[in-house]
């Protein structure tokens, strides 16, 4: 569905020393990280750690103030309007437009990706067997709630079969069986079509279920990196929480 | 008492008070707008009764008998300037060759047996003297329709000093330096001057509107966090501007079309009740705006309504929501109200230089200086408008789209501390 873009690169996303400052506030201070193709890799860390100044800069929505972020070898500051086509952006608060139904809403992103009526109709039919919301769709998404909103959302993003899918908070308001579902779809999406999966959570137990490796951010400065199994070992934790916990409190 | 209704309203009014954005506009209102206005009004006022206190004639006398100066005495114990000229054949050249050379806008001729008339109508009261009075128009000031008022005054003056019904006066205007017989100047300016207010409230409706709608269309994206996902799709951020400039400037158009409709049936219905002699026809008298004069308009129209479009974006790129944009587009709002009341009731050349020149620094004055040169044949005005608006308009949209282009979209915001100390709080809320 993606438009081809010619690029070779050993890794998906490489953030190198990037640093963020808005005013007086250092929210990014020296981040690096790398994320692998075709891996799910989770960002955790306490609130205003920077995960979403992260997320953001990686989109191409706000620029860093030092370092580089490259996403399949392409310079986000530099090639920013390439990176777009080949990433798709979930926002944590994202909206949709309260005046277009939900199918409307899929139809008007899907044309942004491709100008074929065949391709658009698959995309969207797609986006609608992701998102679970039925007959819902043909109604104004200023009727839906929270939960049905963040399905339709988490489908839009997925929907495009991008390179690499940037989730701030995918399953944020969704009940026990919607984020199973999300996370299987995340899941299934990395599995059949390869799809790179960078994403934030405070939900440690999805982190742990769906992610190859993690990284902990606190201060904008990455403290811990590694696959669950990893950070569990070396801090000598049961589980996430408790090594989220654990890194939080030494930091 | 409601139970909790203090605590609640105590709650509204911080909320509303911090808001620097509202402070802002509730101060502007009355401690700039009402006083500007209000000197407009004084100076509408004063300029109104000292022109009326010095009307200015050429007194063309062709008849020289005692009861034409008998005449010219009434005008002069009326107040009038008065300039004479004596057995002058006129012609239209002559006319206009009067007017420039004295520079004044209204001639009255007392024509040849004016004196004999008078003294004939003691005996047959069937013959009545008569003077011809010429009134040039050139500019839509709505002052213009009390132009024939002082020899109306005069007249019935001597009259009621003879003899009722003794004299007459034959009105003719002169538009665009040509005489217009048996056309009264007081109808045709009233005929303007409804034009010229009209013309104004339509601008100034279709630019508020634009604003609003522009406004709130970018605030919209963010206040329903729509705006981070669609910068991040695989679109040219001016797409995103120059679509939300469109869809603003077509919506507007429709508003704008509505009101006018509206307008035009309500005066429409007021003409059909009015006395025949008021319906006039302004097209046959040549004071509507050539095909030219339209298209020289709808273009200074377009690149104002744009101009005002970009401002809307770039001030709500400032807010986070829409009752912010709202509020920082309405500080604009008294450099649309302004030039628009002030332009309605004065010609722009009767303002004082410091005045016109402010005026004329206000994009948005200029279709209504235009819509009133354009009616008088003049087409240099509206042309060195659209330059000068085109102009502040690029800069705008190049401002815009920088906004739009950068992280500023989503991170830009204004701080108002010298208006209160609250202000980092709210704003960065």
């Amino acid at each position: 569905m993606m438009e081809a873009v010619n690029f070779v690169a050993s890794m998906a996303v490489e953030v190198s020393g990037v640093t963020k400052i808005f005013g007086n506030i250092r929210a990014l201070d020296g981040l690096s990280f790398e994320v692998k193709p075709g891996e799910v890799f989770g960002l955790i860390g306490p609130n205003g750690a920077g995960k979403t100044t992260a997320l953001r800069i990686i989109s191409t929505l706000i620029l860093p103030t030092y370092g580089t972020v490259r996403v399949f070898g392409l310079d986000v500051v530099k090639n920013a309007d390439t990176v777009r086509k080949i990433i798709s952006y979930l926002p944590e608060e994202a909206g949709a437009y309260r005046y277009l139904s939900g199918w409307e809403y899929l139809e008007f992103m899907a044309k942004f990706y491709t100008k074929n009526e065949e391709e658009i109709r698959k995309m969207v039919k797609e986006a609608a067997k992701i998102s679970g919301l039925g007959e819902r769709l043909k109604d104004k998404t200023s009727t839906y709630s929270k939960g049905m909103k963040r399905r339709l959302l988490v489908a839009r993003a997925l929907m495009s079969k991008p390179k690499l899918a940037i989730l701030d908070e995918p399953t944020s308001g969704l009940d026990v069986i919607h984020s199973y579902h999300v996370r299987e779809t995340i899941k299934k999406y990395v599995r059949e079509y390869g799809v790179t999966v960078l994403l934030s959570s405070h939900n440690m137990l999805e982190v742990e279920h769906i992610c190859d490796r993690v990284a902990l951010i606190n201060k904008g400065k990455i403290v811990a990196e590694g696959t669950p199994r990893e950070l569990k070992e070396k801090f000598e934790s049961e589980n996430l929480e408790e090594v989220f916990a654990k890194v939080v409190r030494l930091a | 008492m409601l139970k909790g209704f203090r605590n609640f309203l105590l709650k509204e009014l911080k909320e509303l008070a911090r808001d620097p954005k509202i402070l802002l506009g509730i101060l502007i209102a009355p401690l700039i707008l009402f006083p500007v206005l209000g000197g407009v009004m004084g100076y509408v006022i004063q300029s109104a009764e000292e022109s009326a206190a010095k009307a200015n004639f050429v007194v063309i006398n062709n008849d020289g008998g005692e009861w034409s100066y008998a005449f010219i005495k009434f005008l002069l114990n009326s107040g009038a300037r008065i300039f004479i000229e004596e057995n002058v054949k006129l012609s239209d050249d002559k006319l206009l060759e009067l007017l420039s050379k004295y520079n004044v806008t209204q001639v009255l001729e007392i024509p040849s047996g004016f004196s004999m008339n008078v003294t004939t109508h003691t005996k047959d009261p069937n013959i009545m003297a008569s003077v011809k009075f010429y009134a040039h128009i050139t500019t839509t000031n709505i002052f213009d329709a009390a132009r024939s008022l002082p020899i109306d005054a005069v007249v019935a003056q001597f009259n009621r000093a003879l003899a009722p019904d003794i004299l007459n006066v034959k009105k003719s205007t002169i538009i665009k330096g040509e005489i217009k017989h048996n056309v009264d100047p007081a109808v045709v300016s009233g005929l303007m001057m409804s034009q010229s207010i009209v013309l104004p409230i339509a601008i100034m409706i279709l630019l508020l509107y634009s604003i609003q709608i522009a406004a709130t269309s970018v605030a919209i994206e963010k206040e329903e966090k729509t705006l981070e996902t669609l910068l991040t799709l695989p679109i040219d951020r001016l797409t995103i501007l120059f679509g939300k400039l469109a869809g603003s400037m077509i919506i507007a158009a429709v508003g704008a079309a509505a009101y006018i409709i509206g307008y035009a049936y309500f005066m429409q219905s007021l003409i059909s009740r009015a006395s025949p002699s008021f319906v006039m026809d302004l097209a046959s008298l040549g004071l509507v705006p050539s095909f030219l004069g339209y298209v020289l308009l709808g273009t200074l129209l377009f690149v104002t309504i744009l101009s005002a479009l970009a401002l809307a974006v770039i001030l709500s790129a400032f807010a986070g929501d829409v009752r912010g944009a709202q509020s920082l587009v309405g500080n604009i709002y008294p450099i649309i109200f302004i030039p628009t009341f002030i332009l309605m009731y004065i010609d722009i050349n009767a303002l004082p230089y410091a005045v016109r020149l402010i005026l004329y620094a206000i994009p948005f004055s200029h279709p209504i200086i235009a819509s009133k040169a354009v009616v008088m044949g003049d087409y240099v005005t509206p042309v060195i408008g659209i330059l000068y608006v085109f102009f502040f308009t690029v800069v705008l949209m190049y401002a815009a789209s920088r906004l739009f282009a950068t992280e500023k979209i989503l991170t830009a915001k204004l701080k108002f501390k010298w208006l209160t100390k609250y202000g980092k709080a709210t704003e960065e809320s």
